[in-house]
């Protein structure tokens, strides 16, 4: 094979984002998140931090700096001093040749440091300049704060979760920061298409609140078209029956099940020992067992409650019923599950290695982009400085003395 | 713009409808009976109807609607040719034609596989590790309403798809994409899988108070419920208290340092529930932005329709649904950030004529294939 036809070959299984700069300014987690996925599929991601003030979780003083592979994975880290003239110059000229920015300071802060996108538009039309904020940067709410939790229930995930009547029902992780760093990603993805064609770049403002609401987009047309709400439904399903969440012997141990067909039903009944239930006429039908719901509850919960769910899980799996034992992290880090997704990954400042997520698909051409542990603050900044921008080593040194480089 | 064809099932509906906002020719191929989601309730206007499902009215939205029994040889064969035109395809393929076979084929295609997707939705959750975090502390672990994980693991497929459009257009390369719907989810479990592996500590789930920052949480007020972040700096805490003007928060010095807010947190936060009793909900949230402090309504998908943010931005777009009427429909995040336009979703079957037509069909064989039930 040839030099022209072996580089045509790496080119041609290249990962998907292979030879893209992306100039990362986000911070906390969706943004993160967001251009963790965009390294993921191969871009180079430069994320510039700095030392001039610390983010609450990187830097403590006497210990070594902790930096978590779920924000710090798979990217470069660049220190700048946006505060200092020549440190917010350097922000320009890299975004001048970078292909995408993404950034998610709150209103105002990136125009502040002449780093908006008219800014920076004359000289990089081609880049694809993407805010993501909680509300997006125009309307009445644009300068509101936003937080994961407050959009879940902007949204109204917490009020469509749980059963009529419940508090406001929560996930109790960043569950919104990965929706919205995720249709980011996706709105990056199709825009480099439409670049590709057009051959100009785009201003992007995202709002994470409509991203999370897109979620719950159908609740939201039919409360349009019908004037109400639909119902909470907890557990239950509009097309199984019983379906729901049984406690298991122990404290918080619990088992899901949700019986599809008839002879599911038969089976359970044979199985938790109440065969005159798979016998009784109202209970025959999808649509009995729904109205008698709390009967049949009732029941499948005195037979759980005494056994450990992996048995309970153990004998619906074997009675050919659908059925889980509801696990927590340390049940799923120790299963199978987490070897196909996860992987241990060293970070600096923890002495465990910290486990990781990898992308959730792969594809049989493009290379897979291996997990690469988090970069220190500042590790790539000279290298960075040298690659995209040519600076020499005097230059950058000449930088660093002017405390533009922290 | 691409030639997609949609046969996903629910965990990847959501894939072709953001492929469909961001302008590309998404057509779903649906059995002559109709899609399985379009009989998911609830339904516009309340009564079933294979055109009104809510969860088909938006997932389907913006895309074109072929049917065909594409199980049959004479199917198969029409979507030989449809697939021909196309520039990709999310799964499954009709039975009798596997993704290595149709990619051998035609190699330009990206074919959307899934895996590990044999399994109901509660159970999948459950399985995640999610589950255990999402409920009331104590009580008993909730399903996400709304089927919002269909949704979640769509987005995946979407922006797996992207990925491999993009590759297809840079490089003229086709592939075969596998999506694993499982770890779909399991990846959002990343934070506390990496919390127990790195300190042992197992999360929970904290209902509607806040999970990281400590005084965060949703607040019944006399009106409705209300959500509440202080960040957790001193001055922010100061100025959260006197606006409360509480004398047993003021009190406690300890309360003052992050590690004391931390640790007493739930005391903390039985003490604004008591405060916010008394409160106006709106007038609470505009009063704590104004301070900076992160706050907002809690909120239905009901409030969502007349919210005054959506409706400024354009998310909320007047469409004519067939039998429904005019609709302030939701525009979709892609379609908001690209400026294009909302869409309903298809009537069953509307485009299988014209697409009949453009694969060369004519008249009599159209006929031919309605009368044989094949489409």
């Amino acid at each position: 094979m040839s030099l022209a036809s072996a580089s045509r070959h790496r080119e041609r299984t290249a990962p998907p984002l292979d030879g893209v700069r992306v100039l990362d300014f986000t911070h906390i987690v969706a943004g993160p998140f967001c251009t963790r996925i965009l390294a993921d599929l191969g871009a180079e991601v430069l994320h510039v931090e700095t030392r001039s003030r610390t983010e609450g979780m990187g830097v403590h003083a006497g210990r070594q700096e902790r930096r978590d592979a779920r924000v710090h994975r798979n990217k470069k880290s660049i220190t700048l001093n946006l505060k200092h003239e020549r440190g917010q110059a350097i922000a320009a000229r890299l975004a001048s040749v970078a292909d995408v920015l993404v950034e998610n300071f709150s209103s105002g802060v990136m125009r502040r440091l002449h780093l908006d996108y008219e800014s920076l538009r004359p000289s990089n039309p081609s880049l694809i300049y993407v805010s993501m904020s909680g509300f997006g940067h125009t309307g009445p709410r644009r300068d509101w704060t936003s937080m994961n939790m407050n959009l879940q229930g902007y949204s109204g995930l917490m009020l469509v979760t749980g059963s009529e009547g419940d508090p406001p029902t929560s996930v109790s992780n960043s569950w919104n920061d990965f929706i919205g760093g995720l249709h980011a990603s996706f709105g990056i993805l199709q825009v480099l298409m439409e670049r590709q064609a057009n051959g100009s770049g785009m201003y992007l403002d995202l709002s994470q609140a409509e991203c999370s609401i897109s979620t719950l987009g159908p609740l939201v047309l039919c409360g349009a078209a019908n004037g109400e709400n639909a119902p909470r439904l907890g557990n239950r399903s509009t097309s199984a029956a019983p379906q729901g969440c049984y406690p298991c012997a122990g404290g918080d141990e619990w088992c899901v099940i949700s019986v599809q067909t008839n002879e599911q039903w038969t089976a359970l009944c044979q199985l938790i020992g109440a065969s005159e239930f798979g016998r009784d006429p109202r209970f025959a039908s999808f649509t009995g067992r729904l109205r008698y719901h709390d009967e049949i509850d009732q029941k499948i919960r005195s037979w759980a409650v005494d056994l450990p769910k992996q048995e309970v899980e153990a004998r619906l799996t074997a009675a050919g019923i659908p059925g889980e034992r509801v696990r927590h992290a340390d049940e799923v880090v120790e299963s199978d599950d987490a070897g196909l997704g996860f992987h241990p990954l060293r970070a600096p400042g923890f002495e465990k290695p910290d486990l990781t997520a990898l992308l959730p698909f792969t594809l049989s051409v493009s290379q897979r982009v291996p997990p690469i542990s988090p970069a220190t603050t500042g590790q790539h900044t000279h290298e960075a400085l040298s690659d995209w921008l040519g600076l020499t080593a005097d230059a950058i040194d000449d930088l660093e003395r002017a405390g533009a480089l922290v | 713009m691409a030639r997609i064809l949609d046969l996903a099932p629910h965990s990847a509906i959501y894939a072709g409808r953001l492929l469909a906002e961001a302008g590309h020719d998404v057509v779903r191929v649906e059995p002559p009976g109709g899609d399985a989601i379009r009989r998911l309730p609830p339904y516009l206007g309340g009564q079933p109807n294979i055109e009104l499902g809510a969860y088909h009215q938006f997932f389907n939205a913006g895309k074109r609607s072929f049917t065909l029994d594409a199980a049959s040889s004479e199917g198969l064969a029409v979507f030989r040719r449809l697939a021909v035109t196309a520039d990709a395809i999310i799964g499954p393929l009709p039975p009798a034609l596997t993704p290595d076979t149709l990619h051998a084929e035609q190699p330009h295609l990206v074919i959307a596989v899934l895996i590990n997707d044999d399994i109901e939705e509660i159970c999948r959750y459950a399985r995640s590790g999610m589950m255990a975090l999402t409920g009331q502390p104590g009580r008993v672990p909730m399903l996400m309403g709304g089927h919002v994980l269909y949704a979640a693991t769509g987005l995946w497929v979407g922006v797996a798809m992207a990925s491999a459009l993009l590759t297809q257009q840079l490089r003229g390369v086709g592939q075969i994409l596998t999506v694993d719907v499982q770890q779909c989810i399991e990846v959002f479990n990343e934070q506390a899988m990496s919390t127990y592996a790195t300190t042992g500590r197992r999360a929970d789930r904290r209902g509607h108070r806040g999970a990281i920052t400590p005084v965060s949480g949703a607040f019944q007020a006399s009106d409705g419920w209300w959500m509440l972040s202080v960040p957790n700096t001193a001055e922010r805490w100061y100025r959260f208290l006197e606006w409360v003007q509480d004398p047993v928060l003021a009190a406690n010095p300890s309360y003052a340092q992050e590690d004391g807010r931390e640790a007493a947190k739930d005391v903390i936060l039985d003490r604004i529930e008591k405060w916010s009793m008394s409160l106006k909900m709106r007038e609470a949230v505009e009063t704590a932005q104004s301070q900076g402090i992160t706050s907002t309504p809690v909120q239905t998908p009901l409030d969502l329709v007349n919210d005054p943010q959506l409706t400024h931005r354009g998310f909320l777009q007047d469409v004519a649904i067939p039998n429904v009427g005019t609709v302030a429909a939701p525009a979709g995040a892609i379609a908001s950030l690209l400026g294009r336009p909302a869409s309903r979703a298809p009537l069953l079957g509307e485009h299988t004529t014209a697409l009949l037509a453009e694969l060369g069909y004519d008249g009599p064989e159209r006929l031919a294939l309605f009368e044989r039930a094949v489409v």
